[in-house]
């Protein structure tokens, strides 16, 4: 069980941007992006085979080629002053089935990407995926951040579109970030390594979807480009998310018209407290939640 | 248990350079584990160690099938007399790679096996009466120059479609291709409407195999016979039911069905077939 490290650049202050898939692939996909974008060059690997079970097999006239493994991927791009590291994981190694890693396994591969950080002298981390959240389609996803230490918070403040879990009505500060995009954090935490998590919102009804949901990619892409301090070409996410929004329309129309009616409620309602007058009252805020929450809560998943 | 070793093995083995051959136990018509019980009853093998599950197997309570309580098994059986290794597991649901390599170390260290046969069965759009035909897989070009003597089916072309995964026994002939040991995957294709029951002749063209390439001197007679019977079963529902033996001739002219009349034909044979037994 290791990394495999294909170079040994020397990087300044180096930043680490990492992430698996997760609802929606909104973190991953703003990773990605990023990545591409920047143009990251390949840096290393994480050995596939003590985590994940094959993706797939060639066999050529009779003969086993070869056997291809879900990859973890380490990437890294000089820009002058804070040098990033990139780490994207195709699958997260998850057994039974599962989407999201969890125990010895997520534990092993959260260290095993925190020892390439600390290997390149990277002291802060960023995560990323979603949140699913009671809001439109139409609406302009917002970023929820959780930092793993209280002195990252009033740094996080300073992020525009985003928001503590403090400020999400009724939460308390409190919530859970499942799989590994959340566990790194508390990795890191252990290691001493700051690290936050950035998560796009994903309408509460298109959560169960498999497509993925590039507007909420863009609104943490914009978050982690003015948090790294660097530009990117928004164009190339626009024109996903142009698609995106064909396909989501769509399926929106297949909708039974009373279920429409209640969602289409969201987009006068913000779940976030309050800074200025509501266009609807408290009370019908409520209700409107409580109905779409009703419609669409799921039954216990079973282990 | 130490961490790198999630086997037992029970007694000394005095095996040189023999033959292991591995079945799981979710294989399409259990043809694998059919064959394995089948060597394993007619070779007198004893077993002689096993994987412990705790590693490998969820073990969150027992699954119930026809009544009994089940639990997972991995056991590896020999025959001193035929060289010959048998492991017999259910698939295990984690730490895959870790699974395969202790079937390899036991293999390797405990029966120093010099190759190694994976059965898998396939499911076919032919009709029974079609002759089964064994498709190698070999992860070595040297396996697969030593089995071009055997009557066996063609070159396979193949690649995982999306969203599928690649089989247990094809990890497993990369997990040997890697430590050098040469190993070949048997696939038969069966005919769908037996995927549910059993497919006498496909466990009888796997043994034959076996019996040629590893010199058992197995008396095939018992499987000649499971096989009059099963043609004959076959041949009565033909000749009881036109609409079954109609959907058949069908499969026989290579003209495809329906997905219903696919259906409709598995499950009428299943429950004659069944029925009968």
């Amino acid at each position: 069980m290791g990394v495999i490290i294909y170079k040994e650049p020397k990087l300044e202050n180096p930043i680490m941007v990492a992430s698996w898939p997760g609802i929606g692939n909104i973190g991953i996909i703003a990773v990605d992006t990023l990545r591409n974008m920047l143009e990251a060059e390949e840096l290393g690997e994480v050995e596939p085979w003590d985590f994940f079970y094959p993706k797939k097999v060639l066999i050529r006239n009779g003969e086993l080629k070869d056997l291809e493994f879900p990859s973890s991927k380490f990437y890294f791009k000089r820009t002058g002053e804070k040098d990033l590291l990139f780490f994207i994981g195709e699958e997260q190694p998850a057994d039974g089935g599962r989407t999201y890693a969890e125990g010895k396994k997520a534990y092993q591969m959260a260290n095993l990407v925190l020892d390439v950080a600390l290997k390149f002298g990277c002291r802060r981390v960023y995560t990323s995926g979603a949140a699913v959240a009671p809001i439109h389609h139409t609406a302009r996803p917002k970023v929820w951040a959780v930092p793993n230490t209280k002195g990252l918070i009033s740094e996080v403040k300073t992020y525009e579109n985003t928001i503590l879990m403090s400020e999400i009505e009724g939460r308390g500060g409190q919530g859970n970030i499942t799989g590994l995009n959340g566990l790194l954090l508390g990795v890191a935490r252990k290691r001493g390594i700051e690290a936050i998590c950035v998560m796009g919102e994903i309408p509460v009804y298109l959560q169960g979807f498999p497509f993925p949901y590039p507007r909420a990619s863009k609104s943490v892409l914009e978050v982690l480009t003015t948090a790294l301090g660097i530009e990117i070409d928004m164009e190339r996410i626009a024109s996903f998310i142009e698609r995106s929004d064909k396909d989501i329309e769509q399926l929106y129309e297949k909708f039974a018209p009373e279920i429409k009616e209640q969602l289409d409620k969201l987009k006068y309602v913000s779940y976030a407290k309050p800074t200025e007058p509501a266009p609807i009252t408290e009370e019908d805020k409520k209700r409107i939640l409580e109905d779409i929450d009703k419609f669409f809560k799921k039954e216990p998943k079973e282990d | 248990m130490d961490e790198m070793q999630a086997f037992k093995v029970y007694g000394k083995r005095e095996l040189q350079d023999s033959s292991l051959i591995v079945g799981w136990g979710e294989d399409v018509a259990n043809l694998g584990t059919r064959v394995i019980d089948y060597l394993n009853k007619k070779l007198g093998t004893e077993e002689f160690g096993e994987i412990e599950p705790m590693d490998f197997f969820p073990l969150g309570g027992v699954p119930v099938e026809n009544d009994i309580a089940q639990f997972p098994e991995s056991k590896f059986y020999s025959s001193h007399e035929k060289n010959l290794v048998i492991f017999k597991s259910n698939a295990p649901r984690a730490e895959w790679y870790k699974f395969l390599n202790s079937v390899l170390d036991v293999a390797e260290h405990y029966c120093h096996v010099k190759e190694l046969y994976a059965i898998g069965g396939m499911v076919s759009l032919s009709a029974h009466t079609a002759p089964r035909e064994l498709l190698p897989v070999s992860n070595l070009p040297t396996m697969k120059k030593t089995l071009g003597k055997y009557d066996l089916g063609g070159d396979m072309d193949y690649e995982t479609p999306p969203g599928q995964r690649p089989t247990l026994s094809s990890f497993l002939l990369w997990v040997a291709r890697n430590r050098g040991i040469p190993a070949v995957s048997l696939w038969l294709p069966m005919p769908f409407y037996l995927v549910a029951t059993e497919d006498a002749a496909a466990c009888r063209k796997v043994v034959d195999f076996f019996d040629k390439r590893l010199s058992l001197g197995i008396d095939l007679k018992d499987l000649d016979d499971a096989v009059a019977r099963q043609n004959e079963k076959l041949a009565e529902i033909r000749f009881s039911f036109p609409d079954v033996d109609g959907r058949i001739k069908n499969l026989e002219s290579n003209i495809g069905l329906s997905q219903e009349d696919s259906e409709k034909l598995a499950s009428e044979i299943e429950e004659y077939l069944k029925r009968i037994d």
